[in-house]
């Protein structure tokens, strides 16, 4: 409780900005299992556009429709073979629009959250 | 602990916010199902004050509280009148307005080269304070823990305060309560934008826990939930609807084997749960036996 009260200080009192603002690009492909998905990631700073490498990349989903109700395990994201690129394969629970959530590690942090809509393929 | 079970508790932590607030109405004998819109309200005020406005977290809350509490209050002003099932009805519709306005509201402003700010249906990014003061999950659940402590205390002391026995007592029999004196719907107004303000603490801490928000997140599904938490919990106390959200939460997460089909699992268990205990696990019989046993110790 000791802990929760000095955290609850360190709210109240002005400190300075720690993050630093990123982006992504986020491109999601389906592979032949339905809702399962391999997605390249690039990350970038937004004021000087630079790529960032090294960092850990985790990507979690949520249906926003429903918050805590439906929504994936984090899965840890490889680094990919050009700079600031990032892999991973993310399985969704159902079709519809869901919001990945990336957490970014390492030398910058930063919580990055992306649209995408996993449609169902034609039969 | 990882980062996921971190996240999962702090969920269950801010979910507790909103199910207190069902329950206070609850016990003052109404029904909402509306009460994710101050929840959104919140979320919005909070998130805006912070990321927009550069003011500190615990100001954009009071904020948040402050308008939280005077929307609940300016929908309970031609509502409040209305009984059970058609209070139930006003406060689902309300909320479907606000859920409307969020998806009509585009301030945006730039800031670090980023456009930051409420975007309509694209949602709100950049709510970022939280996360640029270096809080870890672990801290930040423990300050949500904290806060919710404090929230609890307050419940325990209006229990046994004489307003807590009006509010019971409103909500047992609102005819009696005015036959002894007690202004029902000025007292319902007050727990109303009460309510409202618990809500929207709870929207603000997880906007900020979130960074992202957006309208559909304070769609009705989040309304049936806040509303469930003290149904399956109870009504006794204030732990009954905590113990909902564990039990919802929990539930949810242990059955992740069935996957799409965990919330039709879910959905059949609180069916069943309600149908054998309709005023929950921890009802006023339920309490009053823990209290006589405690007492006789």
């Amino acid at each position: 409780m000791k802990r929760a009260f000095a955290l609850m200080l360190l709210v109240a009192a002005p400190t300075a900005a720690l993050g630093q603002r990123l982006d992504a690009e986020v491109d999601c492909k389906p592979t032949k299992h339905d809702l399962v998905y391999d997605c390249r990631v690039v990350l970038k700073e937004v004021k000087s556009g630079r790529l960032v490498s090294g960092a850990l990349l985790s990507i979690g989903a949520d249906m926003p429709s429903m918050p805590m109700a439906h929504n994936i395990k984090p899965v840890r994201a490889e680094p990919g073979a050009a700079p600031g690129e990032y892999t991973a394969r993310i399985e969704l629970e159902m079709f519809g629009d869901w919001a990945l959530k990336l957490n970014v590690r390492g030398p910058v942090r930063d919580v990055i959250v992306k649209k995408f809509s996993a449609r169902e393929p034609d039969r | 602990m990882d980062e996921f079970a971190l996240g999962v508790l702090t969920n269950i932590a801010l979910f507790s916010f909103l199910a207190l607030s069902a329950y206070l109405l609850l016990i003052a004998g109404e029904m909402s199902f509306g009460q994710q819109a101050f929840f959104g309200v919140g979320a919005y005020a909070a998130g805006i004050g912070t990321a927009m406005w550069g003011w500190p977290m615990p100001l954009a809350a009071a904020f948040a509280m402050a308008l939280g509490a005077g929307t609940a209050w300016l929908v309970g002003l031609p509502t409040i009148r209305l009984r059970g099932l058609y209070f139930a009805m006003a406060t689902l519709a309300a909320a479907e307005m606000f859920r409307i306005l969020f998806e009509l509201l585009h301030y945006q402003r730039e800031i670090d080269g980023d456009l930051v700010g409420p975007d309509g249906t694209q949602g709100f990014r950049g709510i970022r304070w939280v996360l640029e003061r270096g809080f870890e999950p672990h801290e930040y659940l423990a300050l949500v823990t904290a806060i919710l402590a404090l929230v609890l205390a307050g419940f325990a002391l209006v229990a046994r305060s004489r307003l807590g026995a009006r509010i019971r007592m409103v909500g047992e029999d609102p005819e009696l309560a005015a036959v002894f004196g007690v202004d029902v719907a000025r007292l319902k107004l007050g727990v109303v934008a009460a309510a409202g303000a618990l809500a929207a603490l709870g929207g603000a801490l997880y906007a900020h826990h979130n960074t992202y928000i957006e309208p559909r997140n304070f769609d009705i599904m989040l309304g049936v939930h806040s509303l469930a938490y003290g149904l399956i919990g109870g009504l006794g106390t204030a732990a009954g609807p905590l113990l909902g959200v564990l039990i919802d939460i929990g539930l949810l997460e242990s059955t992740r084997v069935f996957q799409g089909w965990r919330m039709v699992v879910f959905g059949g268990l609180v069916a069943v749960l309600l149908i054998v205990r309709p005023r929950g696990l921890l009802d006023e019989a339920v309490v009053n036996r823990i209290k006589r046993a405690l007492s006789t110790r």
